[in-house]
């Protein structure tokens, strides 16, 4: 298998992937664009090698270079971004929790205001 | 009255937490205690729930619906004291029983006293050479970055790492807006001494833990000393926040 069959296998997959996890709503439309702009770009890389390669002379690198410096500035990026989304995440699901348990608090001591004030209430 | 709150944070401590709740009877009325229970998978919650009945001092009880760390634990202690907008002193005391309760009047009268906003209980200061004072090896780290933080701030400090603090109202509202996620006291020292609060020391005893799991253990030590040097340095390039001005 050359690595242009591979690249086109690979496109084809993560088009298929990306595809599935759209539709069974697993994966937001946000982020499925990138995804398929990955794909895209391996699907063309598959179909017409010589892209990869004129772009391997113009750096002046070998071509399997060329590849593993694409892929990992791609796998960069991503890992890159979900650090950053993991991070905002993170951020505001403790400011959430922070807020709910601090609100709960209040409720119960509502609550239990309230259920003493009716007490003496009906003792009266 | 001058009022104080007692903020703490609780993991997994259900062992430790009734002794370490007697404990705190003996200070004046003037202090009220917050149970920050944090995801415990324990009896915790149970135990401090029912601990509010039998406590002579206010207990309170806030429960984080899941583990999310000291930082954020100790936080919702400073965001509970904005909340009630009634306290002068916000304490961190640890509920494994490693702080010893005696102290609390005297770090809340030295912040007074000497106009601190923040008054760290140190193992190490002078004056004290009994007690826990931890492994050579954290005592290293300890040292490590007493020195990093006098050397970035010029403040004196002994035990950046020591969780027995008490805070003024202007560190505990400025913790209540941003607090480090793990392992948050030195970088939180430091970013109290580079923004401008008056820090100081008091000299305590500890004891070793009475229950319950430390936060720090072993692999995590290595993560630890580079995360907070991290944090410590590049924290070092924020713009300043200039609490005295």
């Amino acid at each position: 298998m050359t690595a242009e069959t591979l690249m086109l296998a690979g496109g084809v997959g993560a088009f298929a992937v990306t595809f599935y996890w759209v539709r069974s709503r697993q994966l937001r439309e946000k982020y499925a664009v990138v995804w398929m702009t990955v794909a895209s770009a391996l699907l063309l890389m598959g179909v017409f090698p010589q892209v990869v390669m004129r772009l391997a002379e113009a750096t002046r690198m070998a071509y399997s270079s060329m590849v593993l410096f694409l892929s990992l500035g791609v796998i960069y990026v991503f890992s890159m971004s979900v650090s950053l989304s993991l991070t905002r995440s993170r951020r505001s699901s403790v400011k959430l929790m922070q807020d709910l348990a601090l609100t709960r608090y209040e409720l119960d001591s509502l609550r239990e205001r309230l259920a003493l004030l009716e007490e003496r209430v009906s003792g009266q | 009255m001058r009022k104080s709150l007692i903020v703490l944070p609780a993991w997994n401590e259900a062992e430790a937490l009734p002794s370490t709740i007697e404990k705190l009877q003996a200070l004046p009325d003037e202090y009220e205690l917050l149970v920050v229970d944090d995801g415990s998978t324990d009896d915790t919650p149970h135990i401090a729930r029912n601990l509010i009945r039998r406590s002579r001092l206010p207990l309170h009880v806030v429960s984080l619906s899941s583990n999310s760390g000291i930082g954020a634990a100790v936080q919702t202690g400073y965001l509970f004291a904005v909340r009630q907008n009634r306290f002068d002193y916000v304490i961190q005391f640890d509920a494994d029983g490693q702080h010893d309760a005696s102290y609390i009047p005297t770090l809340v009268s030295t912040c007074e006293a000497r106009g601190l906003d923040l008054c760290v209980g140190s193992r190490f200061s002078a004056g004290i050479s009994e007690g826990f004072q931890s492994t050579w090896l954290r005592r290293l780290g300890i040292r490590f970055f007493a020195r990093l933080i006098s050397l970035l701030t010029g403040a004196d400090v002994t035990d950046p790492t020591s969780g027995f603090r008490c805070a003024g109202v202007h560190a505990w509202r400025a913790f209540a807006e941003r607090y480090p996620d793990d392992y948050p006291e030195p970088e939180s020292l430091f970013w109290c001494a580079r923004n401008g609060l008056k820090i100081g020391e008091v000299p305590v005893q500890m004891f070793s833990r009475q229950g319950g799991v430390s936060s720090i253990r072993s692999l995590r030590t290595a993560y630890y000393m580079v995360k907070v040097t991290l944090a410590i340095l590049i924290d070092r390039f924020r713009p300043l926040e200039r609490m005295d001005v």
